[in-house]
């Protein structure tokens, strides 16, 4: 499993995604791939933040901000 | 990466060209004191972390002195590794040439790197510095090697640890997320409120409430400094007190003992100032020089008694004589009928002398034959005038007495005197015995003092030795400083938690402020920010919290192995169990204490051997770690770990080493024995029996090569032997 997708995990399995956002794990992506299709905004969300800075050279922080902003500001 | 060579070329004892080879796993150098182990270990260091600097005292001296003048040769030290199938070398170098005046001269001091390209074999040359960075990262490599038993302590620094674990733990990772975490979501927060700005019904509320937020936030800032320097204190005081709690018992018992000396002392002193031997005075001002004076007395007495009878007598005598003639004198006048005398002159001496030779009484005109009665009576009154012709002398010592000083009196006085005095003089004696026998026992007082006082020094020194602090100044002032501390840690415990009461209330007040705000941009920003920033607020949550559950993990794991391996070094020994605690400070700050504690809870202070086990446990877990979590190993190199642990314990410890996974140098002068010369210096070295037991992947033996002489360096060469 590549590092990103350790790293997506270990987010997902926050209890906040399931208290707050009623997601069960199995409902859950596994992949930075799989989390960057998902419908839910903030597993995408996540998934975009993971991609942008764990690509090489990582994402600068306007890069970031403009990526995770847009996405969620339009998606919700 | 494995180290496969290590090559030092006229280092120091290192004479020519020596190779290490070895192998992934555990490696040992075995080599006596002074034999060139250090000297591995400083050329390793040397071509990590050398410097263009003071290079002539790096170099051979057997090399230098062998070779010509004019010449010149190489100092090096390399290193040759391989990582992910690649080989690369790292050299660190320079030039030594002898000039025609003997000295010596530096050049060409290079630090290179060479890559080998697995596939095609061909050699790239690299920067030295940016290859090891690169192959042995800075922040590894000084968690990699360690020089002695207290290098290993790398855990005193509480930060040092935390930010090992932040290396090694997946939390290293999500370091970055936290950061950005916390910049998306006050993004988020900005164009809320830059949203909720633009409905103009609000905005006078909304502008005090931000301004309001903006002074709590500042207080809060003002705050939260202050709490962690006041935690900096706290942490420091605490550290002393938990320091002087180690040594406080035996600093009471050293405050006890050393009040017990002080008595003894005074008492010695005491006992000293009344043992008097001022003999002199005693002789002289005290008469003691008269204790045998009254034989002599007696003499004395004796002869002044004989004296004096003596004197009495011719006294006696004197007075007889002078009665006599006092006598005649009477008995003249009483021949003359008491009638008055005629004068001695007359007749006078002329005429006297004219009738005797006349032989003729001219005063009575009879014939006076020489021989006859009237010519004898002329004579005698001759004589008689002629005597009285001295009668002044004679009148003179009619008065004189007989002795004209009285010294008998005043002898016979001194005599009687003395007399008197013999009773002082007699208790001389006991006088003296008593002073003796009295300074005498006072002495012994003394010396069973001084055997008591002797073995309270005995006891202070153990004391001392206990406490591990070599100075008792040391011991005392940690004790004096330890009730100031406790009183300065009441105090900064009592203002830190004001801090934190005042801390408690600015964010309750922040809390309601912004919740204040969140409702007033419900109302007022559009909805898609108000979920964005929502989103945010949660995602920057879930970033933090893991990034401290994934630390948190390590810690718990790192614990476990670290107790795992602090059991295996010390099979059958009592060593309590490690225990990492974890601080956090304000503004997210981490600081790992690590201690040992016994089962029932109670810290407890280790002893030397146990504090190495501790901190190569330490080392180990996290090197292990480090493994399960990095997918790269890297070597560790120990010189000289285990002093204290004697030589079944190393090799227990060894025993353990080779199954960890990772590569390890490690240098000892254990299992080396010797065969002395009848005058006990050294005429043989060799491998004892028992490191045959000891698992291993290469062993070198490192030692001087023989004959070579003690006081001239030029003769001293360090041979590699591969065992």
């Amino acid at each position: 499993m590549a590092r990103k997708d350790d790293i997506l995990k270990s987010f997902l399995t926050h209890e906040l995604l399931e208290s707050k956002y009623m997601l069960r794990n199995e409902e859950l992506p596994t992949t930075v791939r799989e989390a960057l299709n998902s419908d839910i905004p903030i597993v995408k969300a996540i998934a975009l933040i993971i991609e942008g800075l764990e690509k090489s050279p990582s994402a600068t922080d306007y890069e970031l901000r403009t990526s995770i902003l847009q996405f969620l500001n339009s998606a919700i | 990466m494995i180290i496969k060579k290590i090559q030092i070329e006229n280092f120091l004892c290192y004479y020519g060209l020596n190779t290490f080879q070895f192998e992934d796993g555990l490696n040992i150098i075995l080599g006596e004191n002074n034999e060139g182990k250090t000297k591995f270990y400083e050329a390793v260091d040397w071509l990590f972390n050398g410097i263009n600097n003071d290079l002539e005292n790096l170099v051979s001296a057997k090399k230098l002195k062998e070779i010509a003048l004019e010449d010149s040769f190489k100092v090096s030290s390399s290193l040759t590794v391989e990582q992910y199938n690649n080989e690369y070398k790292i050299s660190r170098s320079f030039t030594v040439h002898k000039s025609n005046n003997n000295e010596i001269e530096i050049s060409n001091f290079i630090f290179e790197g060479q890559e080998t390209d697995s596939t095609t074999g061909q050699r790239i040359p690299i920067n030295g510095q940016v290859l090891l960075d690169r192959i042995f990262p800075f922040q590894i490599r000084k968690y990699s090697m360690f020089k002695g038993e207290t290098e290993l302590n790398v855990f005193e620094n509480e930060e040092a640890l935390a930010n090992l674990i932040n290396l090694f733990s997946d939390a290293r990772h999500l370091e970055k997320y936290t950061e950005k975490g916390v910049f998306l979501r006050e993004k988020a927060e900005n164009a809320v409120d830059q949203s909720t700005k633009l409905n103009q019904k609000n905005q006078k509320a909304y502008n005090i409430l931000e301004s309001e937020i903006s002074q709590l936030e500042k207080e809060k800032e003002r705050l939260r400094i202050h709490i962690n320097s006041t935690e900096e204190e706290k942490t420091k005081l605490e550290k002393n007190i938990k320091e002087a709690e180690k040594y406080v018992d035996n600093a009471e018992a050293l405050q006890t003992i050393n009040k017990r000396i002080k008595n003894i002392e005074e008492k010695i002193s005491s006992l000293n100032s009344k043992i008097d031997e001022s003999f002199t005075t005693s002789l002289f001002d005290e008469n003691w020089i008269l204790v045998n004076f009254e034989s002599f007395h007696k003499e004395f007495a004796e002869k002044i008694t004989g004296h004096s009878k003596t004197r009495r007598e011719l006294q006696s005598a004197f007075d007889k004589q002078k009665g006599i003639l006092e006598g005649e004198k009477r008995a003249k006048a009483e021949l003359l009928n008491n009638a008055i005398p005629l004068p001695n002159n007359v007749p006078s001496k002329a005429v006297m002398e004219e009738m005797l030779d006349d032989e003729i009484c001219k005063v009575c005109n009879r014939e006076a034959k020489r021989g006859s009665e009237p010519y004898e009576f002329m004579m005698k009154r001759l004589k008689t005038y002629l005597e009285s012709q001295v009668i002044e002398d004679r009148e003179k010592d009619k008065d004189e007495p007989l002795f004209k000083f009285d010294y008998t009196y005043r002898l016979d006085n001194l005599t009687i005197s003395h007399e008197d005095n013999l009773k002082n003089l007699r208790l001389i004696r006991s006088k003296i015995k008593d002073l003796f026998e009295f300074n005498d026992n006072r002495k012994k007082d003394v010396e069973e003092l001084k055997e008591e006082l002797e073995k309270e020094i005995k006891e202070r020194e153990k004391i001392i030795g206990n406490a591990r602090i070599a100075n008792e100044d040391k011991l005392l002032s940690i004790f004096k400083n330890y009730t100031a501390w406790q009183e300065d840690f009441r105090g900064l415990n009592k203002e830190f938690f004001n801090l934190e009461a005042k801390q408690n209330e600015i964010l309750k007040q922040l809390k309601l402020k912004k919740e204040e705000k969140d409702n007033i941009d419900l109302n007022s920003a559009n909805s898609f920010y108000l979920k964005t920033r929502d989103i945010l607020r949660n995602i920057e949550t879930i970033f933090k919290e893991t990034k401290e559950k994934k630390f948190d993990e390590f810690i718990d794991k790192l614990e476990s192995k670290s107790n795992k391996y602090l059991s295996q070094i010390n099979v059958e020994a009592f060593t309590g169990e490690i225990k990492f605690t974890k601080k956090k400070f304000s503004g997210d700050r981490i600081k790992i204490d690590v201690s040992l504690f016994e089962s029932g809870g109670r810290y407890f202070m280790p002893g030397t051997a146990v504090r190495t086990s501790l901190n190569i446990s330490i080392l180990l877990a996290i090197s292990e770690l480090a493994n399960e979590v990095r997918d790269e190993t890297y070597p560790m190199i120990f010189d000289a770990p285990t002093s204290s642990f004697g030589e079944t314990k190393t090799g227990d410890f060894l025993n353990l080493i080779y199954e960890t996974s990772n590569q390890k140098i490690i240098l000892l002068k254990d299992f080396i024995g010797s065969y002395k010369n009848p005058d006990g210096s050294v005429k043989e070295l060799f491998i004892k029996d028992e490191f045959n037991s000891i698992k291993r992947k290469k062993a070198f033996w490192v030692k001087l090569e023989r004959p070579f002489d003690k006081k001239d360096l030029s003769t001293i060469n360090t041979e590699v032997n591969p065992l």
